[in-house]
């Protein structure tokens, strides 16, 4: 089962992602939460605490700074870039945007 | 606060003699997280601003809906801003000939009440970006244009700006002096303004001013504050008008001028434009 959350901000996507992830897992499921926005906050609905889930590495960061290599694979990525989260959730962040950015509107 | 003339009768080039002393007009973005009043805050000011006798213009790079409602305006189906620019084989992304900041706004912004001018990317509709590529690019850089352009010197500015960081990141508010950051008292709000705060201050010569919205006793102010780990400039009340405004699509400032939200939106607006001055 893939799922994708939206909707208009603050009406709620990260706290349905989130509790959505766990009651999964909790039913015995294998979960990959994946935060796919560019300010991510899903740790925080699934449990990391905010200080933990504003420390977490995104993937892309985590390229640009040389700090691992880049996965071929699903499970390369999951395994390289995710974080534990409560009841057994793989969690990945795929990009924050914490500078100035040049160019790219 | 100057006179007000009509935007039409108004010369497209600044004829005005040197020696009238301008007054620095005020330079606003709205940032935040999604749902934290942003476009209520940027409504409700421009609106407040364009009262007093101020030329104003309101800007809108959200893809999705927002400021025109807050504002009151009527918004066409077609993005006007589509017909400004334009994408030459093989190049990149242009305004037309005969396209500035100046024509672009005359031409391509709307009309919203008491004399606002709002100019807009288009919005996603089913067909998703394609339809709206030319508005964004447009607006982009027409926005870029704005800070040189002598004609908007004395225009006063209020930028409404989507959900996030991303936006400030890639300087999509040059125009702004002040980043007005709404901050609800939760913890996904607090590490948002967080993030954006960093952003804006590493832009030369903008600041932040934190406002708490959302606020229903002192404690929220001091919750926002202690998640922030900056004072607040200014807070605004949890509001049953301000939802009210919203299901009947209005703008609060025509729906309930004088609730505590739009008195309190008004103080900041006030509140702003003294200090912004106090810097010219």
């Amino acid at each position: 089962m893939k799922i994708a959350v939206g909707g208009k901000g603050g009406a709620g996507k990260t706290t349905v992602a989130g509790t959505v992830a766990r009651a999964l897992a909790r039913s015995g499921r294998p979960v990959v939460a994946l935060d796919a926005d560019s300010n991510p906050m899903l740790g925080i609905s699934l449990g990391l605490g905010p200080e933990q889930t504003d420390l977490l590495v995104a993937a892309r960061q985590a390229l640009d700074a040389g700090e691992l290599e880049h996965q071929p694979t699903m499970e390369g990525i999951v395994e390289t870039f995710g974080t534990d989260a409560p009841d057994g959730i793989r969690l990945v962040v795929c990009s924050r945007i914490d500078t100035v950015e040049p160019g790219c509107p | 606060m100057t006179r007000k003339l009509a935007f039409d009768k108004f010369p497209l080039k600044s004829t005005a003699p040197l020696s009238v002393e301008y007054r620095r007009a005020v330079r606003i973005a709205v940032v935040g997280k999604g749902g934290a009043g942003k476009s209520v805050v940027a409504g409700t000011m421009a609106r407040f601003f364009a009262r007093g006798g101020e030329r104003v213009l309101a800007l809108d790079s959200d893809l999705m809906p927002g400021l025109a409602l807050s504002l009151g305006a009527d918004v066409p189906d077609e993005p006007p801003l589509n017909a400004a620019a334009e994408r030459p084989e093989g190049q990149r992304w242009r305004l037309k000939k005969g396209v500035g900041a100046v024509r672009a706004v005359q031409r391509y912004s709307v009309r919203a009440p008491d004399g606002v001018r709002l100019l807009q990317v288009g919005k996603l509709g089913p067909e998703g970006l394609p339809p709206i590529v030319a508005s964004v690019q447009a607006f982009y850089l027409v926005i870029h244009r704005l800070p040189r352009t002598e004609f908007f010197r004395e225009w006063t500015i209020v930028g409404d700006l989507p959900a996030g960081p991303r936006q400030t990141a890639f300087d999509w508010a040059p125009y702004a002096r002040t980043f007005v950051l709404i901050v609800e008292a939760s913890w996904k709000s607090a590490l948002t303004a967080r993030r954006i705060a960093r952003i804006v201050r590493a832009r030369p010569g903008a600041t932040v001013a934190f406002v708490a919205n959302k606020v229903r006793t002192a404690a929220d102010v001091e919750r926002v504050e202690q998640l922030v780990g900056e004072r607040v400039r200014a807070s605004i009340p949890d509001d049953e008008a301000v939802r009210a405004a919203d299901r009947a699509g209005a703008a609060l400032i025509d729906h309930a001028p004088d609730s505590p939200a739009a008195r309190a939106i008004v103080r900041l607006a006030r509140d702003l434009s003294g200090a912004e001055l106090l810097y010219s």
